[in-house]
């Protein structure tokens, strides 16, 4: 007995000790992002101030990024950023340079970083539009000074992911509501194709593509873009996009065959 | 590191080496050794919660080293109980049994009367300029604007030491009271502020950074510090209520003249 | 073999006892799946959270699980290691490896009785307290909730089979019944890590969360990393509880005998639990690559940012493990007439493993007041800094591995001579393939500094390989360079004092906090989502609370831990009361 209540006792000081260790180190609780409030007349300062917390907080940014330090950790340093956005990508203003690299984070990569930076108006971080066009504000007051509000239209906006809370029970119909254009939003199609006027992005434009391949081409160019490739146009790129986004898994047939006769009734004269 | 008390380290224990001490007083040695040599022997000095954590690992590991061996143990018991029972002992017991408590006094009551210490912030010291000031309502450009009188050093010599000459006058009436008459922050007022004043003599402050930097911050002070060096509990005064422009630029040539430094290239963006 | 002289009914008893449990759990899964089924006619809004009383849900379900887990841990690890002693009774005809493997599977019955119920306990609650994401969990996993039931029931079928069965089989037989056993317990804990860790990494769903292929679902990014990290976990962490139960029954022997052999026994376990513990950080290393690789964002949560003090807390426990364990050993060598020669390496040992201790446990960013972070110029202190990145913690943990590798070598010649001619070379060999290795790794790590993160990642692998290298060509040597060896003096098995087996519970203790800490991290990772980036948690407990509030936490379930694990040592000594000892026959 008197074996058993040394053990116990030792068991207890040994526990003890490691609670006190735990209680050494910085205790800081975490709490989950709040969303905010934004009210529509906010003032491009205002809004940077906003987008400042959002920053801090909820966007998780400074995990990675730093603000005016000396030497940048993971990635590229963001003070002065307001005043480097406008030159880093000719032919796109500040707000479209700092909006696509919230967006679309890898399309541009800073020379001497690493690509990994996640879209931020997805999950885990998940901002929304309005979240984003703060984050925004901020940027450009960082050296700068900020002119969006939250009127300015983005290019991206619209694709944030809107299911916040449970997904729904399984059984529901997929794709029903939003025709076949919502398609070409849900798998990313439309953020290299144009469909509704000529010139090229990424990819080329298909606004006439009916009048150029008939339907069983559209369905190859689909499922192996590698096939036939565009003039001009790089080869490989649609298919590793398409595999990243596991396009080919997620797609049912239904949807497919919607997104081909729709592709085929663009004759480009409308 | 400091070689000295390393050096003085060594020698000591090398010198009880040849006393033949009982493996049993090694121990407290050893723990009296490293704890001089973190606390005392390195430089920049360790965080106090650092030491902390160190010694314990290191009595952690003494403990299982004096308790390894049978014989030292029972030895170092033996000892113990000796020093408890036998009478030839009673005095220097009677002095442990005062020290002890007294001891643990002490620690508790330097404890107590520590001074109040100001939570800490990540601070940026040096955060991004804007690109552009206000400067007594006239704009000024802070990355193209350059020291106007610069150019005199190699233009007009003379010219030149009569702007330094002004710029260590104003210097004297202005700004000696916090940055020191050696102009290393060392100045009547400088401890009573934190941050500390800058120091000029230090290679980090001002000879890695642009005039213009400098003048922004002359001119609008612990005020006008941008969002991400808060606290903006900085002290510096917003001189462009004092001084003039040229004033401004006088104190700057003088600050390089002083120092031997020269101040940070120009360079395009990116 | 004819230690399981139970009474019938006593063993009858038993089998009553556990089964129950075991179908318990069968209910409790079957419950589940209804849930499940009912949830596409429900149109009234579901409750999605509920309230435990006075601590909350969070730490109800928390305290529960991880004391199933460890449960389940010391279930699944007994019979690995009691299938090789058998294994190797067997092969050698050692009657005293066999009775060991006996002992170590007796400990399992009331043991697989806890893990059941707790496991049933922990299913009520979640679908109690937390039915909204069970719901959804049952979407996505319902088909593989009824192997997973089959597979219990097998566990059941073969532990009492391989347990009431020894000695009445074939010895062939025996152990292919103790190998279906670990089979079937592996894919028991396959399945159930496929749960947990689709909540870290989801994959195998659309962007709405919809199932669309099970096996992705089931083959996460994580799922083999934390597969294979806890079945070495597991059975470091079961030999170290079979070690403590080996100490238990040694403090409180009253014979010679009786203490020779639970002093062997807790050897064993010990053996058992260090060898698992060596590759363990290389296990977990792969882990965290895979959670780099499956979300950045994961990964610097993880190591850079919420939790990094964690594996500050961490460094302290491993390094603990690792200190205790080459004390133990150390001790030991006081029972083996010659290991006298080695007593003056023990400094130097403990002198490499302090550093490495040290440097691994040096936290990244200082806690300094503002004196303090003025005097340092900064939050970076100009050492501090250099040890506390990754270059500097592998190299101690590879250099903390080959010291322990040392102290068992040691351990191993204490009272070997080696009568081979070539015995002065072959230590020179060995001298200098560990003299290369340590200034490699060294060399590694120091040149880690001055490359890319890119290229400083991969440094690692050839450290990590080296040191394997090291430890099996040294063994090799040692085995042959031994063989034939003259005996200096016998193992004095039982002359040890009560301080190594106080080591021994250390260790345990220091495991089971361990367990603890990491199945916090595991699950606490995901911060505020139930299902990460597919559903959020949106009850009052979604924040991540303090780490001195998770110690409490795991402290308390460490001690409830314990306290089960008493009973189920006092009930396994009433079993063998009337046997144990007798066969105990002193080593050559």
């Amino acid at each position: 007995m008197r074996t058993t209540i040394k053990i116990f006792l030792f068991t207890v000081a040994v526990s003890l000790f490691y609670t006190y260790v735990g209680h050494m180190v910085p205790q800081k609780e975490f709490h989950p992002p709040m969303t905010i409030e934004l009210r529509a007349d906010l003032t491009p300062a205002e809004l940077a101030e906003i987008g400042r917390q959002i920053v801090a907080g909820k966007g998780t940014c400074l995990t990675c990024h730093t603000i005016g330090a000396d030497k940048p950790g993971r990635f590229p340093d963001l003070g002065g950023i307001g005043a480097r956005a406008a030159h880093r990508k000719p032919g796109y203003s500040d707000v479209d340079y700092l909006a696509e690299s919230l967006y679309r984070p890898n399309a541009y990569i800073v020379p001497g970083f690493a690509p990994g930076m996640p879209q931020v108006n997805k999950p885990p971080i998940g901002l929304t539009d309005q979240e984003i066009l703060a984050v925004i504000a901020y940027l450009q007051s960082l050296g700068g000074t900020p002119t969006v509000t939250l009127k300015t239209k983005l290019k991206w906006a619209g694709e944030t992911a809107t299911q916040e809370t449970a997904p729904a029970p399984a059984g529901g119909t997929e794709g029903a509501g939003g025709g076949p254009q919502a398609l070409f939003t849900k798998y990313l199609c439309t953020t290299c194709h144009k469909l509704d006027a000529p010139g090229k992005l990424v990819g080329p434009s298909l606004y006439d593509v009916g009048s150029r391949l008939s339907k069983g081409e559209i369905y190859e160019a689909i499922m192996d873009p590698d096939a036939t490739v565009a003039p001009g146009f790089p080869p490989g790129i649609m298919s590793a996009t398409l595999k990243a986004n596991k396009f080919y898994q997620k797609v049912t047939p239904a949807e497919l065959k919607a997104m081909v006769d729709y592709l085929a009734s663009l004759k480009g004269d409308k | 590191m400091k070689p000295l008390v390393v050096l003085i380290l060594a020698l000591v224990l090398l010198g009880l080496r040849f006393l033949r001490l009982s493996r049993v007083l090694w121990v407290p040695v050893w723990w009296l050794a490293s704890y001089v040599f973190l606390v005392y022997g390195i430089e920049p000095p360790l965080p106090r919660s650092i030491i902390l954590m160190f010694m314990g690992i290191i009595t952690l590991s003494l403990l299982a080293y004096f308790s390894v061996d049978s014989q030292t143990l029972s030895a170092a018991w033996g000892a113990i109980v000796r020093f408890v029972t036998d009478r030839r002992y009673t005095i220097p017991l009677a002095m442990v049994v005062v020290a002890l408590p007294a001891a643990v006094g002490w620690v508790a009551y330097r404890n107590a009367s520590k001074a109040p210490n100001p939570p800490l912030f990540g601070r940026t010291i040096h955060p991004p300029p804007p690109i552009e000031i206000t400067f007594k309502g006239k704009k000024i450009n802070l990355t193209e604007a350059d020291n106007p009188f610069r150019a005199l050093e190699k233009s007009d010599p003379d010219k030149f030491r009569q702007h330094v000459a002004r710029g260590r006058v104003i210097y004297f009436q202005n700004c000696v009271f916090c940055h020191g008459d050696n102009l290393n922050g060392e100045g009547l007022f400088a401890h009573g502020f934190d941050p500390l004043p800058a120091n000029f003599a230090d290679p980090t402050t001002i000879a890695m950074l642009q005039e213009s930097y400098l003048f922004w911050r002359i001119a609008k002070g612990g005020p006008g510090l941008p969002e991400e060096s808060a606290p903006w509990a900085s002290a510096m005064p917003a001189w462009e209520k004092f001084l003039s422009e040229e004033d401004i630029w006088d104190v700057i040539l003088f600050l390089y003249d002083y120092t031997g430094y020269r101040p940070r290239a120009k360079e395009s963006l990116e | 073999m004819a230690n399981c002289e139970l009474p019938a009914e006593r063993r009858r008893a038993c089998l009553g006892f556990g089964l129950p449990l075991a179908f318990l759990l069968l209910a409790a899964s079957l419950v589940l799946a209804a849930n499940g089924a009912q949830e596409g006619g429900a149109v009234t809004k579901a409750v999605e959270y509920r309230h435990f009383p006075v601590i909350g849900s969070r730490v109800a379900v928390w305290i529960i699980a991880q004391l199933h887990l460890m449960f389940g841990a010391f279930v699944l690890a007994v019979p690995m290691f009691a299938l090789i002693i058998e294994f190797i009774g067997y092969k050698t005809g050692d009657k005293r490896y066999d009775q060991l493997a006996y002992e170590f599977t007796r400990l399992l019955s009331v043991s697989f009785s806890f893990t059941a119920s707790l496991g049933a306990l922990l299913t009520f609650m979640l679908f109690i307290l937390y039915p909204k994401v069970m719901n959804y969990l049952t979407q996505i996993f319902s088909w593989t909730f009824f192997p997973y039931v089959l597979l219990f029931f097998l566990e059941a079928v073969f532990l009492y089979s391989y347990y009431y069965g020894w000695g009445k089989f074939h010895p062939v037989t025996h152990l292919l019944i103790g190998l279906a056993l670990n089979l079937v317990g592996i894919g028991i804990i396959f399945i159930a890590d496929a749960w947990l860790t689709f909540m870290n990494t989801p994959r195998g769903i659309d962007q709405a969360g919809h199932l669309v292929n099970l096996w992705e679902a089931i083959n996460n990014y994580i799922w083999m990393p934390i597969n294979i990290h806890r079945l070495i976990a597991n059975i470091s962490f079961g030999g170290s509880i079979a070690a403590a139960y080996g100490a238990y029954r040694f403090l409180a022997s009253s014979t010679p005998e009786e203490r020779a052999h639970y002093d062997w026994m807790g050897y064993v376990g010990n053996f058992i639990a260090i060898s698992a513990l060596l590759p363990l950080p290389f296990a977990g290393y792969w882990l965290g690559t895979e959670i780099y690789a499956y979300s950045q964002t994961l990964g610097v949560v993880l190591m850079g940012g919420t939790f990094s003090w964690l594996f500050i807390i961490q460094a302290v426990l491993i390094g603990n493990l690792f200190l205790a364990a080459n004390y133990y050993l150390w001790v030991s060598m006081q029972r083996i007439e010659g290991a006298e020669r080695y007593y003056r390496f023990i400094k130097y040992l403990l002198a490499s493993i302090t550093l490495c201790f040290l440097v691994w446990a040096t936290p990244h960013s200082l806690v300094a007041t503002v004196q303090e972070a003025r005097a340092m110029g900064g939050q970076h202190h100009p050492i501090l800094g250099v040890l506390g990145v990754m270059s500097a913690k592998n190299t101690a943990v590879n250099i903390l591995i080959l010291t322990t590798y040392i102290s068992f070598l040691l351990y191993r010649r204490g009272n070997k001579e080696p009568t081979v001619s070539w015995a002065r070379t072959g230590n020179l060999i060995q001298f200098a393939i560990f003299a290369f290795a340590v200034v490699f790794v060294i060399f590694l790590g120091v040149y880690g500094y001055f490359v890319e993160a890119k290229v400083r990642i991969r440094l690692s692998v050839p450290q990590v390989l080296t040191v394997l290298l090291t430890m099996i060509v040294v063994t090799l040597i040692d085995v042959f360079m031994f063989k034939n060896a003259r005996i200096k003096g016998p193992i004095r098995w039982g002359e040890m004092p009560a301080r190594s087996q106080y080591a021994l519970f250390f260790i345990a203790i220091t495991f089971a906090w361990t367990m603890g800490l990491m199945g916090y991290v595991r699950s606490g990772m995901r911060q505020h989502w139930h299902v990460y980036n597919v559903m959020k948690d949106t009850s009052p407990d979604a924040y991540t609370p303090t780490l001195g509030f998770a110690a409490n936490v795991i402290t308390i379930t460490v001690l409830i831990f314990f306290s089960f694990i008493a009973v189920i040592f006092w009930l396994t000594g009433l079993t063998s009361k009337k046997s144990s000892g007798a066969k105990w026959e002193a080593s050559a």
